[in-house]
């Protein structure tokens, strides 16, 4: 059994996330089936996530966990053979409805990347990616959300001399940071964190999940992550993933705990994965 | 001998011995025609030869040019008599003499066995003339304003003609150019208001006007470039030529005298690269046998630089498509297999393309719609720069298209999610992050586009190159940019030169540093280019994973 820490033990009691209102529910995933070509990836999941939270999907390797974080932003639609059947719902909208503006959507679905992927421009203008997408021209303003955050990912004061250089100078972890912080300049209600740390040493590690613990006060975060310890220690609910169903989902506690299935059982004393 | 073959180290000699022959034989021939070319700007020393024929004796001065060795039999069997000292071969020189207008050619050949006796003699001038070539002889005294000088006066005597001439240059082509191009503006004009039937008596005598004012002033330049030439034809210099007889140039033929027998080493070399300024910012003379290349030099990175900025945007537009939007199917497939096979077709094909389409339908359209008041001289319906430019850029445009694509291929996908990631449109994405980042592979597509162009010549004969332009296409008369003219091209000034030329020996120096001059010209262009590529990788330099 995986120790865990003081933190999470104390979240012990709480609520279910099936019995979720619709006010604690941030995202809402209905029967959703997802196949590439003839291939299915995805089987009738179903699931709440709970609104400023962190929520981790665990899983073996080619489990579907980060196809699943993909759909809630919609990066699949790059994949030509992927097809979505079920609905996702985001404040009650359904994201795969054919009215839903796909850029604007994930301006309010963020998301960070396995491996850090700062663009070829300067800390500043990495930052403010988003925001000139938008046609937000104030540099005043600008010159705001780039402190703010790069504050919130605990890099402004690393970085606050050399805005202007290139973010290629910057360590990994640095670049990391860099990106979530670039991720929440758009101010987004979810925040999806794909494999996050895998790329990266274990001191910044530590310091991405401290980060992750300080985000979930603002903002939901979904975190994909094959590292048990992390989901343990970072994530509030946790959701076990097999062969694309979804096998259990309750809290942290609870399921590294007592365990209610055999599989995630299984699979979290290292029987496999 | 089994070990050393399994070694692997014979390979390793095979390629190495390939690249070091590839490596010899670029340097070889760089070297063979910069050495070519160059020599011929060194001021030669000149020879007093004299020469004894059977009883004819004979003075010949000039610069050696070549030197062969001919077997005394055939020279024999040619009917020449000689000395049967002479063993089974003799060497025959290959003089210029110069003074075009007093024998038939100014080139001779003369056998080692005629020469009595050579010499560098002191004092031997060579003049350089705009008409008739070179002039070699002794300067016996000058001529100012009609009265008789010391020779001393010689230099003062060049400086004020080269001055004349120069004035008198600007003139014509500045002053009296300008008028000449209005002139005939409001030719143009007043029958574009007689097609459209709005001449009215006013505008006539508007024009009326304006023609009377622009004819005064071309009289008064015509008056003045008149004064100047008379002051200069009242200067001449006397100079005793080969045969001994003193011959009277005319100052305002002379563009340039020296004495290389009595020069120093360092007032070579000076002259040496004065020779170089005057090849790279002269222009022709003498059916282009003589004087400099500048406006070959200017039409030929004009019409590179402008087919650049054709080819650029067009290529990387269908780059983008192709790679971004099209469908990955096999149509696409074959298309990008057209595209990259266009490559392959001769060029020459391009020009007659670029003939029957550009010049003969686009530029005839165009003089029918814009230019009907000019009809039936055509403006655009002739080959012009603008033609040539768009011909080589459909030639160069598959490789554009090719290299873009694949440096569009190998931006990593995380940096194109991260954006679609942030809100950002594919376009967006294309705009801000992937276009930017292919940038140094839209850069080296251009270089190689530029080299392959610059050196492109086939196609251009058809469609805009000739071998005298008038004026360049850039000039200070609105709208400064002239498109429609035709231009001077330095490959074809090499063609021209080594094979149409009137006087093949004086032209064959000319061909090495016209080439030599080509080659540097490209490697310049390249070098720009390759510049700017590396400023851009080092700015766009991809994350080290």
């Amino acid at each position: 059994m995986i120790s865990l820490s003081p933190e999470v033990t104390k979240l012990h009691n709480a609520i279910s996330p099936n019995e979720l209102s619709a006010e604690q529910t941030a995202l809402e995933m209905r029967d959703l089936n997802l196949f590439y070509g003839d291939k299915q990836a995805l089987y009738n999941i179903d699931m709440k996530i709970p609104k400023g939270k962190v929520t981790a999907f665990i899983g073996p390797s080619g489990c579907g966990k980060s196809t699943l974080l993909r759909c809630i932003n919609r990066m699949n639609d790059l994949v030509d053979i992927c097809q979505v059947k079920g609905e996702i719902l985001l404040e009650g909208k359904n994201i795969y409805d054919k009215d839903i503006d796909v850029a604007n959507l994930r301006q309010n679905v963020g998301m960070v990347f396995q491996r850090p992927n700062p663009f070829p421009k300067s800390i500043y203008e990495n930052v403010v990616y988003g925001l000139r997408i938008q046609g937000i021209k104030d540099k005043r303003k600008l010159d705001e959300v780039v402190e703010t955050s790069l504050r919130k990912a605990a890099l402004w004061d690393e970085v606050k001399d050399r805005l202007n250089d290139s973010a290629f100078g910057l360590s990994g972890g640095q670049q990391q940071r860099l990106v979530i912080a670039r991720a929440i300049a758009i101010e987004p209600k979810v925040l999806l964190l794909d494999e996050p740390t895998s790329a990266l040493d274990p001191i910044s590690t530590l310091t991405i999940e401290e980060l992750i613990n300080d985000l979930k006060e603002t903002y939901t975060v979904v975190i994909v992550t094959h590292n048990m310890q992390q989901a343990a220690r970072v994530s509030n609910y946790a959701a076990f993933m097999f062969m694309g169903e979804l096998i259990e989902y309750s809290d942290t506690n609870q399921l590294f705990t007592t365990p209610a299935k055999k599989k995630t059982e299984d699979y979290i004393t290292g029987r496999y994965g | 001998m089994k070990n050393w073959f399994k070694s692997g180290a014979p390979w390793i000699w095979m390629t190495a011995g390939a690249v070091s022959l590839s490596l010899i034989s670029v340097l070889g021939l760089l070297l063979m025609i910069a050495w070519r070319g160059l020599s011929y700007f060194w001021p030669a020393d000149i020879y007093e030869f004299q020469l004894e024929q059977g009883q004819a004796q004979q003075k010949i001065i000039g610069e050696v040019y070549d030197t062969e060795e001919v077997s005394t039999k055939r020279l024999r069997e040619a009917g020449l008599t000689i000395p049967s000292s002479a063993g089974e071969s003799v060497e025959r020189l290959l003089v210029k003499t110069g003074n075009r207008e007093f024998v038939e050619l100014d080139f001779r050949w003369i056998l080692e066995t005629d020469i009595k006796s050579a010499a560098k003699t002191t004092g031997i001038a060579v003049f350089e003339r705009s008409k008739n070539g070179n002039f070699y002889g002794y300067v016996k005294h000058v001529i100012i304003d009609g009265q008789q000088a010391d020779a001393e006066k010689l230099e003062s005597v060049i400086e004020r003609a080269v001055d004349i001439n120069d004035k008198a240059l600007d003139l014509q082509n500045d002053e009296i150019g300008a008028i000449n191009y209005r002139l005939e503006k409001i030719r143009l004009e007043k029958r574009a208001l007689e097609l459209e039937g709005e001449l009215t008596e006013e505008v006539k005598t508007q024009y009326q006007a304006e023609i009377e004012e622009l004819n005064k002033n071309y009289q008064e330049y015509e008056k003045e470039l008149f004064k100047l030439r008379q002051a200069a034809n009242r200067d001449a210099v006397v100079v005793e030529d080969m045969r001994g007889e003193l011959v009277e140039i005319p100052a305002t033929q002379i563009l340039d005298v020296h004495f290389p027998n009595d020069m120093t080493l360092l007032a070579k070399t000076g002259r040496f690269f004065v020779q170089i300024g005057k090849f790279i910012s002269d222009d022709p003379r003498e059916a282009n046998t003589e004087g400099g290349v500048f406006p070959a030099i200017f039409g030929t990175v004009f019409m590179v630089i402008l087919m650049a900025v054709i080819v650029t945007p067009f290529g990387v537009i269908a780059a983008i498509y192709l790679h971004e939007y099209a469908a990955k199917n096999n149509v696409t497939k074959i298309i990008r297999i057209a595209v990259i096979n266009l490559a392959g077709v001769p060029s020459i094909v391009y020009g007659v393309f670029g003939l029957g389409f550009f010049v003969y339908m686009l530029g005839g359209s165009i003089d029918e719609l814009f230019y009907p008041e000019a009809l039936p001289n055509p403006t655009f319906g002739t080959p012009g720069v603008i033609w040539s430019a768009l011909t080589l850029a459909i030639l160069t445009l598959p490789v554009v298209i090719v290299s873009t694509e694949e440096g569009m291929s190998r931006i990593p996908s995380s940096l194109r999610q991260g954006s679609l990631a942030l809100g950002a449109t594919k376009a967006e994405t294309l705009w801000r992050i992937i276009i930017p980042m292919a940038s140094p592979a839209i850069m080296t597509g251009l270089i190689l586009a530029v080299a392959r162009a610059a050196g492109e010549v086939a196609p251009l004969m058809l469609v805009g190159v000739v071998k005298m332009a008038p004026t360049l296409p850039l000039d200070g008369n609105f709208p400064f940019i002239h498109v429609d003219r035709k231009f001077m091209h330095l490959g074809f000034h090499i063609y021209d030169v080594g094979f149409q030329s009137p006087n093949v020996e004086a032209a064959r120096p000319l061909v090495y540093a016209t080439a030599f001059l080509l080659v540097t010209v490209i490697v310049a262009l390249n070098i720009t280019a390759i510049g700017i590529r590396n400023h851009l990788r080092e700015k766009y330099k991809s994350l080290e994973h």
